[in-house]
């Protein structure tokens, strides 16, 4: 029986009629179209599918959509404004912190949480605040240098 | 010689559809009409179907095709994905689904409906009645007599290679010392984060079929599902999107007859994707193999005899075993000079899955086994390991035994020399010492070697298209099989460094397909760079001549006086009579004569020039508890020049946790009993997480090749070659004890600490 929900993703608002087994990841990709956010195990163990729901990190695959009616949702599609990158995006990529890509939109948003949260963290609190992101291709150096970056850069600018 | 582009660090050119989530893997995709499509696995290790009915399955709605093997094409074939050289064996012993399933997980039935949920609710419609038959899942038990058979051949041994140089026995009589050991390595998986498995199959009213796949070798595996479904290769169009991690396990057909078969017999697309659980049950891992080295040395470290036995685990196809054996007896004949080498390697059929390509490819396996006993040998003897190493590997000038060719390169002595002050070694070695009276720490090394490209025994083939834009941006069209390695960035560098125009002006075909990019082998064998590398750059040059073949034209200069430099087409000796490429281009589109200025190449390259890296681990252990904590991992490798050094870099720093996941944490647990995969999850498969790598230096050593594009030889495979052993050696530095099977867990260390003090 299909539960009428409205999800709040990157600001804007989708109306959508779903099963109440269906995971958020689902609805987002394959019901809402947007495929930045990735599947890696469908398990919660991966962070391949990293969203932020209502400013925490979380892993969409565990969460039901139906638990996600009303909240806000920011995917890796709602971070670049008006063509211009978040700050963690383009260290991403001036770090070669990128390989396969597919970690990659979980890593950002986890990233992005942490420092919305902790704009100076230490490496050891940028190592614990993305642990529940898994890398095959980079071994994570690249990946905290780029964050570290971002946070230097607050530490900077006062942020 | 100094470079403009090559040598830089420069951003991955997919680095921003990456970033921004707009890259579309496999799995992104949607086709007007596409149906999903789900398999069905035994349960058993090995049996027999006796009955399988479908009829619920195919009436519920939404289903429109249920197979099985009574669908498949009776056309045998090998999912392996190589060209047909001399040095590929090629067992074709697999049929798109089975009657006789062979391991838990093999495929016997396969769905395509309109949905997920269909497709699941229809797997479980369909009735199977098995006859279970007795399994074996020991490379060793599967040889011995009255052990289950898997195949047709009336032995469980796939294949056989015996090797034998000069006189073995002698060898042993001339040693002052001997060693014997056994070492056993151990089945893990490559678990990129795109789980293995993903297809799209849509055929057109032609009757051709188009493919979008996560895959290494569109070429190859174009080839191979042509084949399975009994259709001429021109039939059939492979596109390969983004593709999230390969290391191998997409290094031939993973799932894409399946998936081309649900096509066909449903007359719509059809999308396959497996989930992170057939990730690990049905798709090709690494080779556990079963070592009994034998080896004799004198007193003054000279190597006299050499003698290895190695049991592969094949799992239940062949797939790359028979082929793979070769490489296994070269890893070991090649790192090592000895006038004495005996080989034996046996291929053996198991109720297991599968085995195939990872990362290495029986490197890691090889060096894990001979490092280990080399740090031995290096104690008995009194001798460091870096000096015993250093007195034995094959050196610049040499013929190497892998390949018969003249090494043309070695960096290994700054690699040992630059790796041991990183880690400490003088300070460190043989001391102990640790952060607490419980606590020992400890520093090890191991070496290795490893290829550029796979030649002499495969073909090295590699094509580039390169033609130019009139607004003096260049297209290069490659069939780019860029998993994450970063090839479609490194050779956009070699093309604009060869042509002279601007990095940014080089547009790389990211996307594979096969109707429109020239023939390649792949990414495997550590090649895109070294092989790709030299058919781009070859390219470049043709159509570099071609540009300044008309430039000379409209400057009315000699072509010899001309050159290229940052889009600009300038005369060498007056600098400032110069015309920009796009005006070049542009006039030899509209002008007198209208062509387009393009360049082309499908070759092999020269040779195969070795890459060498010494790797060094500083552990502590926990002498408690047995707990192995690594402090830090250094890794030097010369990696010949490095065209894009971040990207080197990168690759080393990913490898690394390969491999110390490969030493510690990572193993897939098989059932005893039944054969089945107990952790195919990653909360019990153990990758190592952002809190479990310790500091890590990658250090690049540049021994230019004389024969690869800008003296590039290869990273892509090496950095987690000697990992294992590294750390292996660190912990009997710090403890006194040799775990000789993979991985080292706390318990193995544990209760040789214990055997060690009851003594």
């Amino acid at each position: 029986m299909k539960v009428a929900i409205s999800l709040n993703i990157n600001g804007e608002e989708y109306h959508l009629n779903v099963e109440p087994q269906r995971t958020l990841l689902d609805a987002i990709r394959e019901d809402i179209g947007l495929t930045g956010t990735k599947k890696g195990c469908d398990s919660g163990d991966c962070g391949a599918c990293t969203i932020i729901l209502d400013g925490e990190p979380v892993n969409s695959c565990i969460v039901l959509a139906v638990d996600a009616n009303g909240k806000q949702i920011t995917t890796i599609e709602g971070l670049a404004a008006n063509g211009t990158l978040h700050p963690l995006q383009d260290a991403f990529v001036q770090h070669g912190a990128v390989q396969c890509g597919f970690c990659t939109p979980g890593m950002v948003l986890a990233a992005k949480a942490l420092l919305d949260k902790k704009p100076n963290p230490t490496e050891q609190e940028i190592r614990e605040g993305m642990v529940g992101n898994l890398c095959r291709c980079t071994g994570y150096a690249k990946i905290i240098e780029a964050v570290k970056s971002v946070s230097a850069a607050n530490s900077v600018s006062g942020a | 010689m100094s470079f403009t582009i090559v040598g830089k660090s420069l951003p991955r050119v997919d680095g921003l559809e990456k970033v921004t989530g707009t890259a579309v893997y496999t799995g992104d995709m949607k086709l007007p009409g596409m149906l999903v499509g789900k398999v069905l696995r035994s349960p058993y290790a090995h049996a027999k179907i006796v009955k399988i009915d479908t009829s619920k399955a195919k009436s519920l709605p939404g289903v429109k095709s249920v197979l099985t093997y009574a669908d498949t094409p009776k056309i045998l074939w090998n999912s392996a994905g190589f060209p047909p050289s001399q040095g590929a064996i090629l067992v074709e012993d697999q049929y798109i689904l089975t009657d006789k399933p062979r391991f838990a997980g093999d495929a016997v039935a396969a769905v395509a409906a309109v949905d997920e949920d269909t497709a699941m609710t229809a797997l479980e419609l369909i009735e199977v009645e098995y006859e279970v038959l007795p399994a074996v899942f020991d490379a060793r038990e599967a040889m011995k007599a009255g052990a289950p058979l898997l195949h047709s051949a009336g032995q469980n041994l796939a294949g056989f290679i015996p090797i034998d140089i000069g006189d073995i026995e002698q060898g042993f009589r001339d040693a002052d010392y001997i060693f014997e050991d056994r070492y056993v390595t151990h089945k893990v998986n490559q678990a990129s984060l795109e789980p293995c498995g993903v297809s799209i199959a849509s055929f057109d009213v032609n009757g051709r079929l188009t493919l979008w796949t996560s895959t290494q070798m569109p070429h190859l595996v174009r080839a191979i599902v042509a084949k399975s479904l009994g259709m001429a290769v021109g039939k059939v169009r492979l596109i390969k999107p983004h593709v999230g991690g390969g290391f191998g396990s997409r290094l031939g057909a993973v799932n894409e007859p399946i998936s081309a078969l649900l096509a066909r017999k449903s007359g719509r697309p059809v999308k396959l994707q497996y989930t992170r659980e057939e990730a690990f049950q049905a798709t090709e891992s690494r080779h556990p193999i079963t070592f009994e080295l034998k080896t004799g040395v004198k007193k003054d470290g000279t190597f006299t005899a050499r003698q290895m036995k190695a049991y592969i685990n094949a799992g239940a196809y062949a797939t790359h075993t028979p082929s793979f054996a070769g490489p296994v007896a070269g890893w070991f004949l090649a790192m090592y000079k000895c006038p004495n080498i005996k080989y034996e390697g046996y291929s053996v059929y198991t109720n297991t899955a599968p085995t195939g390509a990872f990362r290495g490819y029986g490197n890691p396996q090889v060096v894990f086994a001979v490092e280990s006993q080399l740090d031995e040998i290096a104690r008995t003897i009194g001798m460091d390991p870096r000096e015993l190493t250093l007195k034995n590997h094959p050196c610049k000038g040499e013929v190497w035994v892998w390949s018969n060719w003249e090494i043309e390169n070695c960096g290994l002595e700054e690699a040992v020399s630059k790796g041991a002050d990183s880690i400490g070694w003088e300070e460190k070695r043989g001391k102990a010492q640790g952060s607490s009276p419980n606590k020992k720490r400890g520093v090890g090394m191991g070496y290795m070697m490893h290829v550029s490209g796979a030649r002499p025994m495969l073909h090295e083939t590699a094509s580039a298209i390169i033609k130019f834009n009139q607004d003096g941006s260049a297209n290069l069209i490659y069939s780019s099989s860029d998993c994450g390695q970063g090839s479609s960035t490194v050779l956009s560098q070699i093309a604009a460094e060869e042509l002279g125009i601007p990095f940014e002006n080089v547009i790389i075909t990211k996307e594979a397909d096969t109707d429109v990019a020239p023939f390649d082998i792949g990414s495997h064998a550590s090649r895109q760079i070294y092989s790709g590398g030299n058919a781009v750059r070859l390219a470049a040059r043709q159509a570099k001549a071609k540009l300044l073949e008309q430039a000379a034209q409209m400057l009315e200069v000699g072509v010899d006086q001309l050159e290229v430099r940052d889009g600009t087409v300038l005369v060498k000796e007056n600098p400032g009579k110069n015309l920009p490429v796009a005006e070049v281009v542009y006039q030899a589109l509209y002008g007198k004569h209208g062509h387009e200025i393009m360049g082309m190449s499908s070759t092999e390259p020269p040779g195969n020039p070795p890459v060498y890296a010494a790797q060094f681990a500083e552990v502590e252990v926990d002498t408690q508890t047995g707990e192995v904590t690594v402090i830090k991992l250094v890794a030097a490798h010369d990696t010949g020049t490095a065209i894009n050094p971040a990207s080197v870099e990168g690759q080393i720093q990913g490898a690394l946790q390969q491999g110390m996941g490969y030493a510690l944490t990572e193993e897939v647990m098989l059932d005893q009993a039944t054969g089945r995969i107990l952790n195919p999850d990653f909360t019990d498969y153990k990758l190592l997480t952002t809190m479990d790598m310790p500091e890590i230096e990658a250090i690049i050593v540049q021994a230019a090749s004389t024969s690869g594009p800008f003296g590039a030889k290869s990273i892509g495979e090496s950095g987690l070659v000697p990992t294992a052993a590294a750390i292996a050696n660190a912990i009997y530095d710090a403890v006194g004890v040799r775990v000789k099977e993979l991985p080292i867990t706390t318990e193995k260390v544990l209760a040789l600490l214990r055997e060690k003090e009851g003594t």
